[in-house]
């Protein structure tokens, strides 16, 4: 009902001048692809380092604050990227997209993901050293690697299934 | 021509029908999936080697820290690689957008064996520099714009077959 909901918006951004425009040309899309696939692998490629850190693993030394911290720019521009190109793909074809059973999985794992991270995740990985038990920051990194890579699963999903 | 017998010998073999025919959409999504783990985590050795980030830490820690995640990384990916091109080899073969591909990763690889064999040697000297002197500067730099590429034109191939 959600999804319903959203329908009318779809339709107008389907409907709108900018998406047949962007919609129009393949070599556009594809340079919009190219971007997504760079955001994410900072993205991911960064969460997989602050989350193995919290598995006592990867990068190691101090404390897990000072990591993330130190990653925390980057990550914020590969998620922005990723947003943004995800978007602007979306606003090409939006009407089909949204149609997809894959494409509303992913839509609903990226929203927990993101959820996740910025509530939870985000505390455990930048408390102060020993504020969460050992198994809290691993089940928590565990947790944000699973969730972003159904999102990424399912993203590939909408392209073959 | 030999390789074109040795490609359509391939591309007819158990595993290329069985690629075509069914594993591809998860031998795919691995391959693309597995960026987070190969080029995620060496983007942040070079970062670190241009002096972008976690530059309070000795170049070492990231190193040693990210090579067992990273070799895994590119493990999957040279494993997962090889049975798309198997999938569809003759064409694949023929793509100059595939050619491009592989050259990009041989200079990448190349690029890496040349800062192994020269800058890297004296690491000791300029490990915890905040940043790292002009070779390894320009050696991070070059990955980093090698792999992008190398991403760009792995995107593009999907187009080019």
């Amino acid at each position: 009902m959600v999804w319903e909901a959203l329908q009318p918006v779809v339709n107008w951004i389907d409907a709108s001048a900018f998406a047949r425009w962007l919609g129009q040309s393949e070599a556009r899309i594809a340079a919009l692809f190219v971007l997504h696939l760079v955001g994410l692998t900072l993205w991911l490629g960064g969460t997989l380092v602050v989350g193995l850190r919290l598995l006592g693993s990867g990068v190691r030394s101090g404390p897990v604050a000072n990591l993330s911290r130190e990653l925390a720019p980057w990550r914020t521009a590969g998620l922005t990227l990723a947003l943004v190109s995800g978007s602007l793909i979306f606003t090409g074809g939006a009407v089909s997209y949204f149609e997809g059973a894959w494409f509303r999985r992913k839509m609903a794992l990226l929203l927990m993901a993101l959820v996740f991270n910025f509530t939870w995740f985000r505390t455990v990985a930048n408390a102060r050293e020993g504020q969460f038990g050992e198994w809290t920051n691993r089940v928590t990194a565990g947790v944000a690697l699973l969730l972003w890579l159904g999102v990424g699963a399912a993203g590939r999903a909408i392209a073959f299934f | 021509m030999p390789v074109a017998e040795w490609l359509a010998a391939l591309e007819h073999s158990g595993i290329g029908e069985a690629m075509r025919e069914s594993w591809f959409p998860y031998v795919e999504g691995t391959h693309v999936l597995a960026l987070a783990l190969s080029v995620g985590t060496i983007v942040w050795f070079d970062l670190r080697l241009v002096g972008a980030a976690m530059r309070t830490r000795p170049v070492s820690e990231i190193y040693q820290g990210l090579k067992p995640w990273m070799l895994t990384g590119f493990a999957v990916m040279f494993a997962t690689g090889a049975l798309l091109f198997v999938a569809h080899a003759t064409k694949v073969y023929e793509s100059q957008v595939f050619r491009a591909k592989a050259a990009l990763l041989l200079l990448a690889g190349v690029n890496m064996l040349v800062f192994h064999l020269t800058i890297d040697r004296r690491r000791a000297a300029w490990n915890e520099m905040p940043v790292p002197p002009m070779a390894a500067r320009v050696a991070g730099l070059l990955s980093l714009l090698l792999w992008l590429s190398v991403i760009a034109a792995g995107r593009m191939l999907a187009y080019d077959l």
